[in-house]
């Protein structure tokens, strides 16, 4: 029997996420080179890397169309000036999309077929709405395979509040306004500093710096969140303030067997202990990381009072709750998102995942106490993903 | 690397957009960053030029950054441009006061920005030229992108001058060598250009830096200036000196620009404050820019940069797709042109000749020159086997079955060229444009559908002459016209008239000069009459290069046509049968100034008559031609503009040729 190897995470950065549409910072930045941008981040940050020693670089997107379709971790490893000899590929999961990168990614490097991979995703949802270019069979609708709300997110919110009738509203808007306030102070510490890399990037007003997530407001109350419209539902409880915004932004990090740590001299700071990918009703999409959360734990042997840090997506308040509610966990908990979610900083779908490693792995240097984490996703279509880490940094 | 490249869009008649400068506050832990984005709202196609508004817009925003808390200035472009330079569109018919004024008006502003005190940096991110690397020399520093393609002074090409501190910032950044050589000899070259690499490697630029992230850290680089010594003074002398022996062989004088700016380089090098090299500046501008050459320069400039893209006469028919082509004759000609398609079209070529020696060295000619561009780098050795092997020869007209074109190059007989075309007709289909590139018998006569003429060198000369017969369809011409652009040639049109448009312009020139001779005038007496003109060769020199016998050929069947002005030479017959001899009929030797007269007379009658006669639809035309088929000088604005600048065409027909209606003879 062949043993398997080691998968370590050494590092991961980010652009700062952008407001889709013409009046956000990215609008007339194409997608790739957000990408490069990150690439050659990470690259520079970890100098003692052989850039020819890159096996692989795994690139993800939800829509593989314009300037996100050219077998994008091969384009962005071209562009960003790797040498030929590195490959590159695209995958798609939708808002798993980085984390499956990262675990398509590991299971190159368990299986020993790669050393080094950069794995992450770039989603520009202002140059690509959700939905664009997808023809629906129309069998999904003829024989109810789903129910038409799965195909809007925010209907799939709705849903979870009927669902769950114990999670109101205001839960979601209390939530939402933590997440801001989390958020506020994170970029206050190094956290930010640290996992976002500022990018020049040509604007209608000439060159700027984006250098900061374009959907943080501090100031968030509960009267103003209370009086935002129901955009999904007429009378409904999903608003634009208790949910994340449409998002450009770009992620990448840095996977390493043990052989490379050493060779490269590399610091990890997270091992990969488990993952799973889960699968439940469309329409109920948010559901999907209480599933995959239960396997990944099983599968690592541990148990939820083990792990010492969550980072979870906030697509929707109600999802992170449906969450707790479903685990158990007390959303007010202090090891959940400590430093704000996707309502403070957007979600761009397919690149959000490494956006949690990366903060994932800063807070276990925060914390050395905690030495497993877990990073999860819900997933469109009714999926989730959900990854379990070892915090290197406790000493262990 | 040449400006032509370029420059297509650098010019443009209509309205060009307004030029921002847009300021960005960008937060860093070293302070407030003013990072200033030079921008038209347009894309690379519309490049940014300082107009009348940009200098406003910089005027306007001065103010912030001398009254600002500002750790650095970081100065830039929009995408792939970081400023074209001056608005030349406001040039033609300029005033001494708007050209001083111009100038004074950067002047005063750039020293502004050269007077901030705090680090500045131009990030030159694209194609930089004129005022824009003025304005990119008035910053502490530069850093330079490997992408940049397009980085030079062009306008001694254009009869000016860097009027906004370039002669006195460049040698004072560079050196007096490389300050001439960027300032006078490359545009002088063709307006020779320079890529990022290169001006890093002379010394304008600080960092040269990759294009990924070029803000980025030239916005890294500004908050971590150097020191920079100051440069050494230096003996420039012999350098100015050998530069004005050079400029004297190749301009003879004729185009007072270069000279002035290398008096201005001498005085930046030898004492002058910036102000006073600022205020040389603005004098020398306000009498060059109204001046004949600079405005014979821009007229020239338009017509090669704007006009002849604009294709006028090109029907509106489709062209057909030319996806072989076939070539009669097997001549170093026509194996120039045979290289020439398939470096530019890449489709098979069918070569044609009756002797398989001449096919032979036709071949090896081609190969030979694919090999050359392996050399240079510009295929794979592959690449060159794929094209040789698109080649295929016959004595016989098998190959051209399925030709969608065939040009005929093969000797100037019209029996000849009559046999081949009836010859080509049985074996093409009926589709096939049948075209030759004679270069002065009648297209008609000759038998072919239209004349696509050529200029030798053929990989050199930009010019064709598309010849239209009354025979002609438009879907026949559209697909010359296709094919030569495709090429990259720019086409005349021309009616099928003896010797077209430049061989007639040249041969007439050639009799002034023969009759001179055989007039007891010494050639070289003779040469450097005409090369008062500054014309880029002596009559005696294109003589030798296109050939007596051909030369002697032309003549001939313009002496066919028009026995008046075109009597034949026993000098040129002497020469054209290799013998050196010239026919001396009396002692009567002309003054250059005198052979001069005679020869501006000459072009100026033979013009109109051009005109008159239409075989080009205006003036222009002439020029266009000229300018590229026979590489006259802009200052001549091809040759028209100088007779109508000095008076020629008024004194003998009332009018400047600019006026003379095409056609209106017939």
């Amino acid at each position: 029997m062949r043993e398997l190897r080691e998968v370590f995470y050494v590092d991961g950065v980010r652009t700062a996420f952008g407001r889709a549409g013409p009046k956000g910072v990215f609008w007339r930045t194409r997608a790739d080179d957000m990408g490069v941008k990150v690439v050659r981040e990470l690259l520079s940050r970890n100098p003692s890397l052989p850039p020819e020693r890159i096996d692989d670089v795994v690139m993800a997107a939800t829509a593989q169309v314009g300037d996100q379709g050219l077998t994008l971790g091969r384009d962005v490893a071209l562009l960003a000036g790797l040498p030929q000899s590195v490959p590159g590929f695209a995958v798609d999961r939708m808002c798993a999309g980085a984390l499956t990168a990262v675990t398509c990614g590991a299971g190159e490097i368990a299986m020993g077929a790669a050393d080094v991979v950069l794995a992450g995703g770039i989603e520009h949802m202002g140059r690509h709405p959700m939905g664009e270019d997808v023809d629906f069979n129309p069998r999904f609708v003829a024989e109810r395979l789903v129910d038409t709300s799965a195909v809007t997110m925010g209907a799939t919110a709705e849903n979870l509040h009927d669902r769950l009738p114990q999670l109101t509203k205001e839960a979601a808007d209390a939530y939402a306004m933590r997440s801001q306030q989390r958020a506020a102070a994170a970029w206050q510490n190094g956290v930010m500093h640290e996992t976002v890399v500022p990018m020049s990037v040509f604007t209608d007003d000439g060159w700027r710096v984006a250098d900061r997530d374009e959907f943080l407001r501090p100031e968030t109350s509960m009267d103003a969140l209370a009086a935002l419209p129901t955009p999904f539902r007429p009378g409904g409880r999903v608003t634009a303030g208790n949910s994340a915004g449409l998002t450009d932004g770009a992620t990448v990090a840095l996977l390493a067997s043990e052989d490379a740590l050493g060779e490269h001299g590399l610091e990890p700071r997270m091992r990969l202990v488990a993952y799973a990918f889960a699968g439940v009703e469309p329409e109920l999409m948010g559901l999907g990381p209480v599933p995959a959360t239960r396997t990944a734990l099983e599968r690592a042997g541990l148990t939820l009072d083990e792990i010492g840090l969550f980072e979870l997506n906030e697509p929707f308040a109600v999802q992170v709750l449906s969450w707790c509610d479903g685990l158990g966990v007390d959303p007010e908990d202090e090891r959940l998102n400590p430093y704000g979610g996707a309502i403070a900083c957007g979600h761009p779908l397919a690149a959000t995942g490494v956006r949690l490693l990366a903060q994932l792995a800063y807070g276990f240097r925060e914390r050395p106490q905690a030495r497993y984490g877990l990073t999860a996703l819900c997933v469109g279509m009714g999926m989730g993903a959900a990854l379990v880490w070892e915090n290197l940094a406790a000493g262990h | 690397m040449s400006g032509w490249a370029w420059a297509p869009r650098w010019s443009g008649r209509t309205s060009l957009p307004d030029t921002e400068f847009k300021l960005a506050p960008v937060e860093t832990e070293r302070g407030r960053v003013a990072l200033v984005t030079i921008d038209n709202g347009e894309d690379y196609t519309k490049p940014t030029f300082f107009g009348r508004a940009a200098l406003e817009s910089l005027e306007r925003l001065l103010p912030a950054l001398e009254d600002g808390d500002w750790a650095a200035l970081v100065l830039t472009g929009k995408p792939f441009v970081f400023a074209a330079g001056a608005d030349i569109t406001r040039f033609p018919n300029a005033t001494r006061e708007l050209a001083v004024e111009g100038s004074r008006a950067g002047h005063e502003l750039f020293s502004r920005l050269r007077g901030l005190p705090f680090p500045t940096v131009a990030a030159i991110n694209g194609a930089c030229l004129g005022g824009g690397v003025e304005i990119a020399l008035h910053c502490d520093a530069r850093t330079i992108s490997t992408a940049v393609r397009h980085f030079a002074c062009p306008e001694c090409f254009l009869g000016i001058f860097p009027a906004w501190g370039g002669t006195q910032l460049i040698p004072r950044l560079v050196g007096a060598e490389t300050a001439v050589k960027f300032v006078v000899a490359n545009p002088m070259r063709q307006n020779r250009m320079l890529g990022g690499p290169e001006a890093f490697e002379l010394g304008f630029a600080d960092r040269l830096l990759e294009p990924a992230e070029f803000v980025d850290e030239s916005i890294a680089f500004a908050l971590d200036l150097p020191d920079r010594a100051q440069r050494p003074p230096e003996d420039a002398a012999e350098i100015l000196r050998k530069a004005r022996n050079r400029l004297d062989d190749q301009v003879r004088g004729a185009a007072p620009a270069p000279y002035v700016a290398l008096d201005l380089i001498e005085g930046a090098l030898t004492g002058w404050s910036l102000q006073e090299g600022y205020a040389a500046e603005e004098a020398a501008v306000g009498e060059l820019l109204p001046g004949p050459q600079a405005q014979a320069s821009l007229y020239a400039f338009d017509l090669v940069e704007r006009r002849a893209k604009s294709a006028p006469g090109r029907p509106d028919a489709e062209p057909r797709p030319i996806r072989k082509v076939g070539l009669v004759g097997a001549g170093l000609m026509a194996a120039q042109l045979a290289t020439l398609f398939l470096r530019r079209l890449e489709v098979p070529v069918a070569l044609r000749d009756v002797s398989e020696e001449a096919l032979a060295s036709a071949r090896e000619t081609i190969e030979e020159a694919l090999a050359e561009q392996v050399a240079k780098g510009r295929y794979d050795e592959g690449k060159a086997r794929f094209l040789a092997s698109l080649v295929s020869t016959s004595t016989g007209y098998d190959d051209f079955a399925d030709c969608d074109l065939v040009l005929e190059a093969v000797f100037e007989e019209v029996e000849v060229k009559q046999q081949v075309f009836r010859e080509v007709r049985e074996h093409v289909r009926k589709d096939c444009v049948l075209a030759t590139n004679t270069s002065s018998l009648s297209v008609e006569e000759i038998g072919a559908d239209v004349g696509i003429h050529f200029f030798n060198p053929v990989a050199v000369l930009p010019l064709v002459e598309l010849v239209r017969t009354p025979q002609t369809d438009d879907e026949t011409l559209a697909t010359a016209w296709a094919f030569a652009e495709r090429l990259r040639k720019r086409p005349v049109l021309v009616a099928d008239a003896p010797a077209f448009v430049v061989n007639r312009v040249l041969t007439r020139l050639m009799i002034v000069v023969l009759e001179a001779l055989e007039h007891g005038t010494d050639p070289d007496e003779a040469d450097d009459a005409i090369l008062r003109l500054g014309l880029p060769m002596a009559p005696s020199v294109l003589l030798q290069m296109v050939g007596p016998r051909v030369a002697n050929h032309v003549l001939e069947t313009l002496h066919a046509a028009y026995p008046e002005r075109f009597p034949l030479s026993e000098t040129l017959a002497n020469y054209a049968d290799g013998r050196d001899e010239i026919a001396v009929e009396a002692d009567e030797r002309r003054s250059q100034d005198e052979l001069l007269e005679t020869a501006l007379e000459a072009l100026a009658d033979e013009i109109r008559l051009l005109l008159e006669e239409g075989v080009v639809a205006e003036a222009k035309d002439v020029d266009t031609a000229l300018l590229l088929g026979a590489g006259w000088p802009f200052w001549l604005g091809g040759i028209t503009k100088h007779l109508d600048q000095v008076g020629i065409s008024e004194r003998m027909f009332g009018r400047p040729l600019a006026e003379v209606d095409a056609g209106a003879k017939a």
